[in-house]
């Protein structure tokens, strides 16, 4: 608790602690002041996964976190040359700096009261500081974005040179033709909300965490008026007003205090309004929700989002040389995060759809471009492999893996919830002949909760489960299921019951 | 396909049972792409490994320099822990067959993925 007090204390006095960091820089040498402020970011993780996100906060920031009570949310303090390092976070979604945070914010009792105070409270606000965050923080996207663009055109050109169109069929067909060492980013595989997670997975790489004092010289005095755009996140029983009227009025009042331009779409700077109950945080967006958020919940679950692989592994808690596999891998996001996070760890990737199977490799190869792009080098190889097999008869000597992470079939899009009923207790019964006994665990991902847990309930001498974390999936509420594998030897049934197995009818 | 990944492999013909490990490796196409040395991770991967099937895959692909048995003091002699992860790791399979050596049943291995498939009639269930 006593973390959670100190990030409290830390939180509320923002102003003091500015005051009190300049007084240091002056005593410490001839440093810009700049470089020695403590910023508050705010960050989005999947839900059900904070814990998960603020350990690793911890870990790679050495800052301790404070979890919201409005979910998905954690908050943490960072000095503003970790600002790159806070880019390199894999279990976050998007990114703020935080203006100011009210505890136990006091709404007035009429609309027009709140609204009113809202319009006053925009010139009252700390804008400063977060305002230099915000304009460091540009100066990573643009070299982000400008990289990425030219990976975006060069792939493009390779369609159109080699096949004259851009459909997506034959996107797939060139793949086969295609080498696999061909560096095709962008992989438009029958869901678009793919090309994001790759490129998100790959352009998160390419952040320079490094030298953005180049990039800071260039971007002085900036004469044009900047465009900015009001988003109010709403959420509580008890508030007289909308979100809407919030943003609006929220709104006009920023703009008559900075004289920047409103603009919806088109914008530079994102001001974020997040009320839940009588917490309001003011923000400055430092990520591009559009990018991240909003394809992904219109397009539904089907490619996992990096930030969820992630948090999945994570729970697992792999230790060095673990045999971690994906045995329904689809594109390879879990896998591909894991040989990219724990590189220390063995990952193999494995579907029965041909098509999965290549584009995962694909996706491999690309990586290994980006990351060759990236260091200037010869790029080493990554410790994962990939192999067309069937879920249900794993072509892997028995007790050979130690963690299985997957996102299972829902049954929405892919297969049937009718056919995961045979499906889902095939699959459990193979991952516990395949997974070590007593040390062995599985991190399983499905929204079809339902037909989870009766399969379940015929192997406690298998599986024990040990953990639930409720997530939300574009708007479907999945469950993440943490199993251990029992200390019980598989034993091999001694009756062929000649049932086809269910994942051969396509 | 690395022969890491290969020690693992097992095939599942029915009746094979584990008779089906390890299966048979025969490569057309092999390339060494080096890996980032983890003294580390070989010394905890080397109790993992069957040295048999990893010999024998050895042997098929007529690699040289591979350590028949880890050695006396292995978790501090770099230079066997160099070849092992060598052999381990850097070696990958791109085009090639696996044959289980009980059914004789030939998967075929392309672009450095191995199709472990079977049809409905070769499976256990």
């Amino acid at each position: 608790m006593s973390d959670v007090q100190e990030a409290t204390n830390q939180l509320l006095d923002v102003n003091l602690r500015e005051n009190q960091m300049s007084v240091q820089v002056t005593e410490s040498g001839p440093r810009s002041e700049s470089e020695h402020l403590q910023v508050t970011i705010g960050a989005t993780v999947p839900t059900g996964f904070e814990q998960t996100a603020a350990d690793e906060v911890r870990e790679k920031l050495g800052s301790s976190c404070k979890i919201s009570k409005d979910r998905g949310k954690i908050y943490f303090d960072i000095s503003v040359d970790s600002l790159a390092q806070v880019h390199c976070l894999r279990s976050v979604d998007n990114l703020f700096v935080v203006v100011q945070e009210f505890k136990d914010y006091q709404f007035k009792e009429t609309k027009e009261e709140v609204l009113k105070d809202f319009e006053e409270l925009a010139g009252k606000l700390p804008w400063s500081d977060p305002l230099k965050i915000w304009k460091i923080n540009t100066c990573f996207k643009k070299k982000k974005t400008k990289r990425r663009k030219i990976n975006l055109n060069s792939s493009k050109q390779k369609i159109d040179n080699g096949r004259g169109d851009t459909t997506v069929e034959k996107d797939v067909k060139k793949e086969f033709t295609n080498s696999v060492s061909d560096s095709q980013i962008l992989d438009c595989y029958e869901n678009p909300t793919i090309k994001e997670e790759v490129s998100t997975l790959i352009g998160d790489d390419l952040t320079s965490c490094k030298d953005e004092t180049e990039e800071n010289s260039k971007e002085e005095g900036d004469p044009e008026v900047l465009k900015f755009r009001v988003t109010c996140n709403r959420a509580g029983e008890k508030h007289c007003f909308s979100s809407n009227e919030a943003a609006r009025d929220f709104g006009g009042a920023v703009q008559d205090y900075f004289k920047w331009k409103a603009d919806m779409t088109n914008f530079d700077v994102e001001v974020l309004l997040n009320i839940h109950d009588n917490e309001i945080v003011v923000g400055i967006a430092l990520t591009e929700e559009s990018l991240h958020r909003r394809n992904i919940t219109h397009f539904g679950p089907t490619t996992l989002r990096s930030t969820l692989a992630y948090g999945m592994l994570r729970l697992c808690a792999p230790q060095p040389t673990d045999i971690i596999v994906d045995p329904m891998c689809g594109t390879g996001a879990i896998p591909i995060e894991g040989a990219t996070e724990w590189s220390n760890c063995y990952h193999i990737a494995g579907d029965n759809n041909p098509l999965a199977v290549n584009r995962a490799a694909n996706n491999i190869s690309s990586l290994l471009t980006k990351i060759q792009v990236k260091e200037g080098k010869l790029s080493l190889g990554l410790p994962i492999d990939t192999i067309q097999w069937d879920i249900c008869n794993l072509p892997l000597r028995t007790g050979s893996i130690d963690i299985i992470v997957t996102d299972m079939p829902f049954g929405k899009r892919m297969g049937s919830k009718k056919r995961n009923w045979n499906l889902y207790p095939a699959c459990l019964r193979e991952m516990s002949r395949v997974c070590r006994p007593g040390t062995g665990r599985a991190v399983l991902l499905t929204q079809d909760k339902k037909c989870f847990a009766k399969a379940l309930s015929g192997m406690g001498h298998l599986w024990r489960k040990v953990h639930t974390v409720w997530v939300n999936i574009g708007g479907l509420h999945a469950a993440v299921y943490l199993l251990k594998r029992t200390p019980q030897s598989f034993v091999h049934p001694s009756e062929q019951d000649g049932e086809r197995c269910p994942c051969t009818q396509r | 396909m690395r022969l890491l990944t290969h020690n693992l492999l097992s095939s599942h013909v029915r009746g094979v049972g584990p008779r089906g490990f390890p299966p048979r490796l025969q490569a057309t196409e092999v390339r060494i792409n080096p890996v980032e040395f983890n003294p580390g991770f070989i010394v905890r991967m080397i109790p993992k490994v069957e040295w048999a099937a990893l010999l024998e895959a050895a042997g098929n692909l007529h690699l040289i320099e591979v350590p028949k048995e880890p050695i006396q003091g292995y978790e501090h002699n770099e230079e066997f822990l160099r070849k092992m992860h060598h052999v381990l790791l850097e070696v990958e399979v791109l085009e090639g067959t696996l044959q289980c050596p009980e059914s004789g049943r030939v998967f075929p291995l392309s672009r450095g993925i191995p199709n472990m498939q079977l049809r409905d009639e070769e499976t256990e269930t």
